[in-house]
C-alpha cells in the first residue's frame, strides 16, 4: 500500500505560524472523513477563580459560530449527515467534524468557524451554565465519578493540572461571563502549539491548502505558557472511604500518578497495564470476575499525557463482596509491580495487542482517533507500523521494571465510594 | 425530496435446511471480518420466575461448549487481536466477534459450537449469579435505570415488556441452573438464529464454510413469538420514585405502535421533530453524536427556556407495541410540575396542529443524510444487517427508509394524535432525596 493511501501513516507539516497539520488516509472504502483541531486550552489553563472555563467555553463555542446560530449550525450539519463534537481534557480542547468525503470543504469551513469565529451567544452561555451546574451535582452524586474525583485529589496537590475533572465549581462557573469566554478562547485558540489532524482522501499538500483557505491566519499565534506542574503528592496509606447510602454498588479505585506519554518506559508500562487490566484476558478481569465472581467490571487504565499521567485499577461490586474484591484488586496491583510476568502470559497479551491494530482501522473514526494521538504526542509518521516491533522487543523484566517505577512507586491510593455496608 | 441513498452493502441471503438464516456482506477491501449471531429471543420470551434468563444465557454462552472450555472463547479471539461481546434486548440477543480477516474461522467455529450445545454448567451458573447481580447493581446506581424500569412496569401489566432484560433481582437470586438450561434448550437454536458475516472474505468459499459448519446442526428452537397481548390502557398511570441523587426528572411513556405497524414511518419522524434523534438511521457511531438537538420541539420549549437541562424523546422500534417516551430533567430550582406541564403542552400542540412543512423537510433531510454513512466498517455493517433482520423481513430497511422520506406533515400529526392520548399515558417522576447523606 502506498504511504499516502495507508491509514497507518500519519504525516505532518508545520506552517510558519506554528500550526501543525497532520494527515492520514481514510480506510479503504470509507466514504467519510474526520478533521480535528487540537488547541492548548485544556482545563489546566482555567483562570484562577474561574474553574470550568475551558469546558464551558468549548461547549458555547460549538453551539454557534460564524453566521450560524445553534439552530442553523445543527441544520447545516444535518444537511450532510455530519457531526460536530468536542472533547476537553487537562491539556487540550478538541473540536472534530466528521462527515462525507464529498462535503470535506464546507465542513472544514464549519470547523474553522467554530475555532476562529465562535459567537458566544449569551443565551448559549446561560444554557451551558445550567447544564454544567447539573453535571457538577451529578459528579458528586454518582459513586463512580465521586471515586474518580477523590482519587485525583489524593494523587495530585492543589494547583496541579491533573487534579481537577474540568467541571469546575458552582461559584467558578456562575462567575463566568461572555467576556471571560471570549478572552479565554482568543488566548488559547492559537496556531502555535495547536494541531489540525485530517483523516481523509486529500493528500497532505492538498489538505494544507484547504486548511489555509478555511482557516487563514489565526488572530493569536503564540501558544499560551503551559501551567506549572508540581510533583504528585505522597498519598496517605489509609483508604479513602466515601459512604453513599442508598446506592447498590461500591466503586473501588486503586491508583497513582504515573509517567508521561513521552517517557521511554511508556511501551513497557502500557504492556504491563494490558497484562493487569487492559482486556478480557487481563489478570483483574480473570481473577476478580471470571474466577471469583466478585464483580461485573474489573479493569485498569494507563492515562499518560504530555506532562505526566495517572494509572488506575477499577472495579464495582456489592457491599457484601467489597472486602474480597478490594483485596484482590490490591493484590493484583502489587503482583504486577513485584513479579515477573510469565513468558506465555506476556506472549498472549502481546499478540492480542498487536493483532487488534487492523480493527482500530475499520472506520474513519477509529483511524482518526489514533491519528490524533500520534500527531499530538509527536510519535512519528510510521509509529503505528513500528509499534509491533517495539512491543516484541520488551521482556518480562522490562515490564516489571516499568510497573514498579510507574505504578504507584510513591504509594498507592485506594478509594471506596458507595454503600459501604450492606442494607439492614 | 431527499433520495434514499444509504450505501447499503451488497448482501447475499440464504437459509439452511435446519432453519438458520445466513446474511453475507462481502467487502473485499476490508482487513477485518465481523461475525454476528442474532437470536429472536429476548426478555419477551421470559415469564415471572425466569426473568433475566436471556441475559444470563448470554453470559453462559462464553463459559463453555464442547470445543471451548471456560475462558477459551475469550482467549481464542483476543489472542489474535479480535474483539467480542454480546447484548440482550427485549426482543433479541446478539453475539458478535470481529477479527483480522485471516482469522475468520475462529468465530465461525465458536458460533457453531455454542448455538445448540452450550454447556450451561451448574457450577458456572452459580458463579455467574453474583456477576449478574453486580451488573444490575451497577445500573441501579443510576436513577435513570430505576425510573425506566418503573415506567415499563407500570405501563405494562401482562406483556413481558414490563420487566427489564436484566430481570428482577429476586429472580436473579433464585433462578436454578436447571431452569436456565431448560430455557436455553427451548429457545436457542438454528430456527431462531440469523448468522451475519461482514467484511473481507471470498463469498463462494464462505458459503461452503458456513454450510460445512452449520448445516449439520439440529433444527431446534421453539417458536419465540409472543402471543400475550397487553390490554388497552384506559387511564393515566402515575408513580413516583425517590432516592439518592440531585436532579429531579420525569419520564413519560405513551402506548406506541410495533415496528411492523403502518404508522412506524410517521412515528419515526414524530420522534425526530419532537426530540431530534434519528436513531435507526443515525449517522456513524455514537461517538461524536451530540445529544443536543436545538431545533427540536422539546429542546426549544424546555432547554432553551431554562425549564430543563435535558429533554429528549425516544421511540425504540420493537416487535410488539411498546412505548413512545419523553425524558425531561429539571433545571435547578424549577419544580417538576412545570417541566411535566410543558412537556404535555408541547406534545398536545403537535397532536393538534402537527409539524410545520419546514420541520418535516428538515427531519427528512436529517434522516436521509444520516443514513448515507450508516454502513462503514465490518462491525457496524454486521450490526445493522442483523438488527434490521430482527425487526422485519428482507428488504425491510430500504423499504422503511423510502417510506420515512415520503411521510407528510399530516401523517405525523395523525401519529401524534394517536400516540399522545391522556388515557394511554404513564408518568414516573424521580425526586432525589438530596445530597445530604453524601456530604
Amino acid at each position: 500500500m502506498r504511504s499516502d493511501s495507508d491509514p497507518q501513516v500519519v504525516r505532518s507539516v508545520t506552517r510558519p505560524d506554528g500550526l501543525e497539520i497532520a494527515r492520514q488516509a481514510a480506510p479503504v472504502g470509507a466514504a467519510s472523513f474526520a478533521a480535528t483541531y487540537v488547541a492548548p486550552s485544556g482545563w489546566a489553563y482555567d483562570p484562577s477563580g474561574r474553574s470550568g472555563t475551558a469546558l464551558v467555553a468549548s461547549s458555547v463555542a460549538a453551539s454557534g459560530a460564524g453566521s450560524r446560530d445553534r439552530v442553523a449550525l445543527a441544520r447545516f450539519l444535518d444537511q450532510y449527515g455530519a457531526t460536530l463534537s468536542r472533547r476537553v481534557d487537562p491539556e487540550t480542547t478538541e473540536y472534530t467534524v466528521w462527515g462525507p468525503q464529498s462535503a470535506f470543504e464546507p465542513l472544514l469551513g464549519l470547523l474553522a468557524d467554530v475555532v476562529l469565529r465562535p459567537r458566544f451567544d449569551p443565551s448559549d452561555l446561560a444554557r451551558v451554565r445550567r447544564q454544567t451546574f447539573e453535571r457538577q451535582l451529578r459528579e458528586y452524586a454518582q459513586p463512580a465519578s465521586r471515586a474518580d474525583k477523590a482519587l485525583l485529589e489524593a494523587i495530585y496537590p492543589s494547583g496541579h493540572p491533573y487534579r481537577a475533572t474540568g467541571l469546575g465549581t458552582r461559584a467558578g462557573v456562575a462567575r463566568l461571563g461572555r467576556a471571560d469566554l471570549v478572552r479565554f478562547h482568543r488566548t488559547h485558540t492559537t496556531s502555535d502549539g495547536a494541531l489540525l489532524v485530517v483523516t481523509g482522501r486529500p493528500s497532505l499538500e492538498s489538505t494544507v491548502r484547504s486548511v489555509g483557505r478555511a482557516f487563514g491566519r489565526f488572530p493569536t499565534e503564540q501558544a499560551p505558557t503551559p501551567p506549572r506542574v508540581p510533583p504528585p503528592r505522597t498519598p496517605e496509606p489509609r483508604p479513602i472511604s466515601l459512604p453513599m447510602p442508598g446506592r447498590s454498588q461500591v466503586e473501588i479505585r486503586v491508583g497513582a500518578a504515573t509517567i508521561a506519554r513521552g517517557d521511554p518506559r511508556y511501551p513497557a508500562a502500557f504492556l504491563a497495564n494490558e497484562v493487569l487490566g487492559g482486556s478480557l484476558l487481563s489478570r483483574l478481569f480473570q481473577k476478580v470476575r471470571e474466577e471469583s465472581g466478585l464483580a461485573y467490571h474489573a479493569s485498569s487504565e494507563l492515562e499518560s499525557m504530555r506532562w505526566g499521567g495517572y494509572w488506575v485499577a477499577h472495579a464495582g461490586t456489592g457491599p457484601e463482596r467489597l472486602a474480597p474484591a478490594r483485596r484482590q484488586v490490591e493484590s493484583e496491583v502489587q503482583r504486577i509491580r513485584s513479579s515477573l510476568v510469565p513468558p506465555r502470559e506476556l506472549d498472549r497479551i502481546r499478540r492480542s495487542v498487536i493483532g487488534e491494530i487492523p480493527l482500530a482501522f475499520e472506520t474513519t473514526q477509529g483511524a482518526h482517533e489514533i491519528g490524533v494521538d500520534v500527531a499530538y504526542h509527536h510519535l512519528g509518521p510510521t509509529f503505528v507500523k513500528e509499534w509491533p516491533a517495539v512491543l516484541r522487543a520488551l521482556s518480562s523484566s522490562d515490564l516489571r521494571a516499568a510497573a514498579s517505577e510507574s505504578i504507584g512507586a510513591g504509594g498507592l491510593v485506594t478509594v471506596l465510594a458507595g454503600p459501604l455496608s450492606p442494607p439492614v | 425530496m431527499v433520495a434514499a441513498v444509504a450505501r447499503r452493502p451488497r448482501t447475499e441471503q440464504f437459509r439452511l435446511a435446519n432453519g438458520l438464516e445466513v446474511l453475507l456482506a462481502p467487502d473485499p477491501a476490508s482487513p477485518t471480518c465481523s461475525v454476528w449471531v442474532w437470536y429472536r429471543v429476548g426478555s419477551k420470551n421470559e415469564w415471572p420466575g425466569v426473568t433475566g434468563a436471556s441475559h444470563w444465557v448470554e453470559h453462559m454462552l462464553f463459559l463453555g461448549s464442547p470445543r471451548f472450555k471456560k475462558g477459551e472463547i475469550d482467549r481464542a479471539v483476543i489472542e489474535v487481536g479480535g474483539t467480542l461481546n454480546a447484548f440482550t434486548d427485549n426482543d433479541f440477543t446478539a453475539y458478535f466477534t470481529t477479527v483480522p480477516r485471516e482469522q475468520l474461522a475462529i468465530p465461525l467455529t465458536i458460533e457453531a459450537d455454542r448455538m445448540t450445545r452450550a454447556l450451561i454448567a451448574p457450577k458456572e451458573v452459580q458463579r455467574e449469579r453474583t456477576i449478574i447481580r453486580s451488573e444490575r447493581e451497577g445500573n441501579e446506581n443510576w436513577p435513570e435505570f430505576r425510573t425506566d424500569e418503573e415506567l415499563f412496569a407500570v405501563a405494562f401489566r401482562r406483556h413481558p415488556y414490563r420487566w427489564d432484560a436484566l430481570g428482577y433481582p429476586e429472580d436473579i437470586r433464585a433462578l436454578t441452573p436447571e431452569a436456565l438450561a431448560a430455557y436455553y434448550h427451548r429457545f436457542y437454536g438454528t430456527r431462531n438464529a440469523v448468522l451475519v458475516v461482514a467484511g473481507g472474505f471470498e463469498p463462494a468459499k464462505l458459503r461452503a464454510e458456513v454450510r460445512r459448519r452449520f448445516a449439520g446442526l439440529p433444527r431446534t428452537g421453539e417458536d419465540p413469538r409472543v402471543t400475550t397481548v397487553e390490554p388497552p390502557q384506559v387511564g393515566e398511570r402515575r408513580s413516583t420514585l425517590s432516592g439518592p441523587g440531585t436532579t429531579p426528572f420525569v419520564d413519560i411513556g405513551w402506548r406506541a405502535p410495533a415496528v411492523s405497524d403502518p404508522a412506524t414511518p410517521a412515528t419515526i419522524l414524530l420522534d425526530v421533530v419532537l426530540g431530534g434523534e434519528t436513531r435507526l438511521f443515525a449517522a456513524g457511531s455514537i461517538w461524536g453524536r451530540s445529544p443536543e438537538h436545538p431545533s427540536s420541539r422539546l429542546y426549544r420549549r424546555l432547554v432553551d427556556t431554562g425549564l430543563a437541562v435535558r429533554a429528549t424523546s425516544e421511540w425504540r422500534p420493537r416487535v410488539h407495541p411498546a412505548l413512545f417516551t419523553v425524558h425531561a430533567q429539571a433545571a435547578r430550582g424549577v419544580p417538576l410540575e412545570r417541566v411535566e406541564t410543558a412537556v404535555l403542552e408541547e406534545v398536545e400542540r403537535l397532536a393538534r396542529s402537527g409539524p410545520t412543512a419546514g420541520e418535516i423537510a428538515d427531519a427528512r433531510v436529517k434522516i436521509g443524510r444520516a443514513a448515507v454513512l450508516s454502513y462503514e466498517g465490518a462491525t457496524r455493517t454486521g450490526f445493522r444487517l442483523g438488527y434490521f433482520a430482527m425487526l422485519g423481513p428482507p428488504g425491510f430497511e430500504a423499504r422503511l427508509l423510502r417510506r420515512v422520506l415520503k411521510v407528510t406533515a399530516r401523517e405525523v400529526r395523525a401519529a401524534a394524535a394517536a400516540t399522545f392520548r391522556d388515557a394511554g399515558r404513564t408518568v414516573v417522576r424521580y425526586t432525589p432525596t438530596g445530597g445530604s447523606a453524601d456530604a
